[in-house]
């Protein structure tokens, strides 16, 4: 009997036009979205490679290591090719940053900022499909699963049978949700068909992994909305009501709650403005510049005498002086900068915690922070990756320190020729995907238990409900 | 056989939508009962299906108590209603087969559901056409066909005739015939005094939850059903009637 129901419930779904209309802008929405995330990844796969080259270039290119000190290097942030499901804040925010001896390294130079339109309509990825066109279609599906039935009279007839209420019910789920879930495993299929064909996208394991477990949170977010849309129609006698009461509810947990959330948070653990940090950071940098020129030229009159006893003698210990000290003021530089940060990202962080546990009373909160870490898109891959540049800022300033100190020769006054084989490199370890779920587990958890509460709650209410 | 003992439901508003009602509709028996808006037949058939529990009283179909065997009494049951809509995508055999099947009887096959539509009255050209573009009087042959091949002991009807066409009301009372002289229990809640005196064995008159009268064919044979019907809705205060089944 169960078979017949969920037959029929697939039946009744696939034969109505919604359901024409679900496929077709799903088959267009997501084919559209992989594309456009395909050609994305093309585009800043090569910008990210010709970056790296021009980098490097404009490095070999400079006269000297003084003038290389004062360009510094540029680190990119390699695009991320499950960017082509969930674009995350990868447009949003900068994938470069700036690295030299007196600045703090930040992000720069994001899609958003180059050309400000995209910021206005923002990224068709499947991730913002799923969270705001699927979501609505499983509420389309579900609004009248009860009571249209109620509303027809087939739910009397079907009772007037020896059919058990939970059966039904059962049925009704299980055909309904493999009714919605149709329109998007078929476009879903064909956007991974187009990932796999594409010669410049190379999914690694991980990234396959990564991949089933996105989908997964993306099934298990309309699941979310579908046993909500049966609870509601399970609890209503107008399937016009049981519309109402679903979209109002869409609102509130897809637009209100998490916007809500960000402004609660910044309201109860407010944080330093960056342009307030950034004046403290300048402010220690001119203070530590001018400590810097007081420095030399103490050094200098203190010994004033040797220059005139041996000019050779005095020329290197003067070098031996510019490079310990420069040393040592770039030091206190990215200590200062380390602290300042370190107090600035603790409260940024704890604010931050403070508006993602906020939001995910929010389905769409959890989908949106589960699959951007799982994407490696989010915010915490950017931290990751800025904390990465941070860390490597205090080892490129004492190698370009050497190099500053060893490049003069007072003897002839020439320059030493610039050579950047040994330069320290960067290196950027891609968070690993155990490390990725267990930060996700969260966001699992929530979207489970909202299911399991959605579901038993229409369970009991349909097995009470009023077929009259 | 159909049967209520003392049956009475009174909503949680307070309303008493029925007061103890006893009758029953012995096999082979067409039962039709009147009585204006509210005055408790919907709800008498609601008792018989479980649809909602009884205050007090017991509901018997094939002397099973519906309230504590609902599964089991309603095996013995067929329901007709009065505005049924189906599902409107699906033709009339895929909705017979879908309810056939909820009936449990699952090894019919297109030409059992061919016969049966054919028997309530459809034309052919429907059996394959979609629900949703069939008139009044086509799904309700429909709804009577779900009936048919349910094939049960006992059949409900709410109002089932209200907007037929003299045709498809004259089809369908032949139906309930046909269904009677097999040995079926037939009770019937309508406002059709004309079609129901045609068909009916007995009837009875519901005003404000109580059965105030019930009469044989034989009894109504010299009766102008009109004005006993207007005699009886109108009369205050309810008066009940000495009842026999």
């Amino acid at each position: 009997m169960l078979r017949d129901i969920i037959k029929k419930e697939i039946l009744d779904n696939i034969t109505s036009p919604k359901f024409v209309f679900t496929f077709l802008l799903c088959t267009i929405l997501i084919l559209l979205s992989v594309y456009t995330g395909v050609t994305n990844y093309r585009a800043e796969k090569k910008e990210y490679t010709a970056a790296l080259a021009l980098n490097k270039k404009n490095m070999e290119s400079q006269p000297n290591y003084a003038s290389l000190a004062g360009i510094g290097i540029k680190v990119s942030k390699p695009p991320q090719v499950l960017g082509t499901m969930v674009t995350g804040i990868e447009e949003a925010v900068g994938r470069v940053a700036p690295v030299n001896i007196a600045a703090d390294p930040n992000l720069i130079d994001s899609k958003y900022s180059s050309n400000p339109v995209f910021a206005v309509f923002g990224s068709l990825d499947l991730m913002f499909i799923v969270k705001i066109v699927l979501s609505l279609f499983a509420i389309l599906f579900t609004y009248d699963a009860i009571v249209g039935e109620k509303e027809k009279g087939t739910l009397k007839l079907a009772l007037s049978n020896d059919v058990p209420r939970d059966r039904l019910i059962m049925g009704k789920a299980i055909g309904g949700y493999i009714s919605l879930l149709l329109p998007l495993l078929v476009p879903l299929v064909l956007g991974l068909l187009i990932l796999l064909i594409t010669p410049d996208i190379l999914l690694s394991g991980q990234d396959w992994g990564r991949l089933l477990l996105i989908f997964l949170m993306f099934f298990l977010y309309l699941s979310v909305f579908f046993s909500l849309g049966l609870f509601v129609s399970a609890r209503t006698s107008r399937s016009s009501t049981s519309f109402l009461v679903l979209l109002f509810i869409w609102v509130v947990f897809v637009m209100v709650i998490p916007k809500v959330a960000v402004i609660a948070a910044g309201q109860i653990r407010p944080i330093p403005s960056v342009h307030e940090i950034t004046a403290k950071k300048d402010a220690f940098l001119q203070q530590i510049q001018s400590e810097g020129q007081k420095g030399v030229i103490e050094w200098r009159n203190k010994n004033a005498a040797d220059a005139q006893k041996d000019v050779k003698a005095y020329q290197e210990k003067f070098r031996q002086f510019i490079q310990d000290y420069q040393q040592e003021l770039t030091s206190k530089i990215d200590e200062s900068n380390a602290a300042f940060e370190r107090d600035y990202q603790q409260k940024k962080r704890a604010q931050q915690s403070l508006a993602v546990n906020l939001s995910r009373i929010s389905p769409a909160s959890a989908l949106t922070f589960g699959s951007m870490t799982l994407a490696r898109t989010g915010v915490d891959d950017f931290d990751r990756f800025l904390a990465s540049v941070r860390a490597y800022k205090p080892i490129y300033t004492k190698w370009i320190n050497s190099k500053l100190g060893q490049s003069i020769n007072f003897q002839t006054g020439e320059t030493v020729q610039l050579k950047i084989d040994d330069m320290p490199q960067h290196i950027y370890e891609p968070q690993w995907l155990s490390r990725s779920l267990a930060r996700t587990i969260p966001d699992f958890a929530l979207l489970a238990v909202m299911i399991i509460v959605f579901f038993v709650g229409a369970y009991v209410s349909f097995l009470r409900y009023d077929v009259r | 056989m159909l049967e209520t003992i003392n049956l009475t439901k009174r909503y949680e508003d307070g309303e008493l939508a029925l007061d103890g009602l006893t009758f029953k509709v012995e096999p082979g028996e067409i039962f039709c009962l009147f009585g204006a808006n509210g005055a408790g037949k919907t709800t008498t058939i609601n008792l018989f299906l479980n649809f909602i529990p009884p205050t007090s009283g017991t509901a018997l179909i094939e002397g099973i108590d519906v309230a504590k065997d609902p599964l089991k009494a309603k095996r013995h049951v067929s329901f007709v209603s009065e505005n049924v809509t189906l599902y409107g995508n699906f033709s009339a055999i895929q909705n017979l087969d879908y309810f056939s099947k909820l009936a449990g009887k699952r090894n019919l096959t297109k030409k059992d559901y061919a016969a049966v539509l054919e028997r309530v009255g459809l034309q052919k050209e429907a059996f394959d056409k979609r629900v949703k573009n069939f008139s009044k009087g086509m799904r309700q042959k429909l709804g009577i066909a779900i009936a048919v091949v349910k094939d049960a002991a006992n059949v409900l009807l709410d109002e089932p005739t209200s907007g037929l066409d003299p045709q498809s009301g004259r089809e369908f009372l032949e139906i309930l015939v046909q269904m009677r002289d097999t040995g079926k229990s037939v009770f019937m809640s309508t406002h059709d005094i004309f079609r129901a005196k045609l068909i009916a064995d007995r009837i009875g008159f519901m005003r404000k939850g109580r059965l105030v009268m019930m009469k044989t064919a034989k009894e109504l044979a010299h009766e102008d059903l009109t004005d006993l019907y207007i005699q009886y809705m109108e009369e205050q205060p309810a008066q009940p009637a000495a009842l026999s089944a």
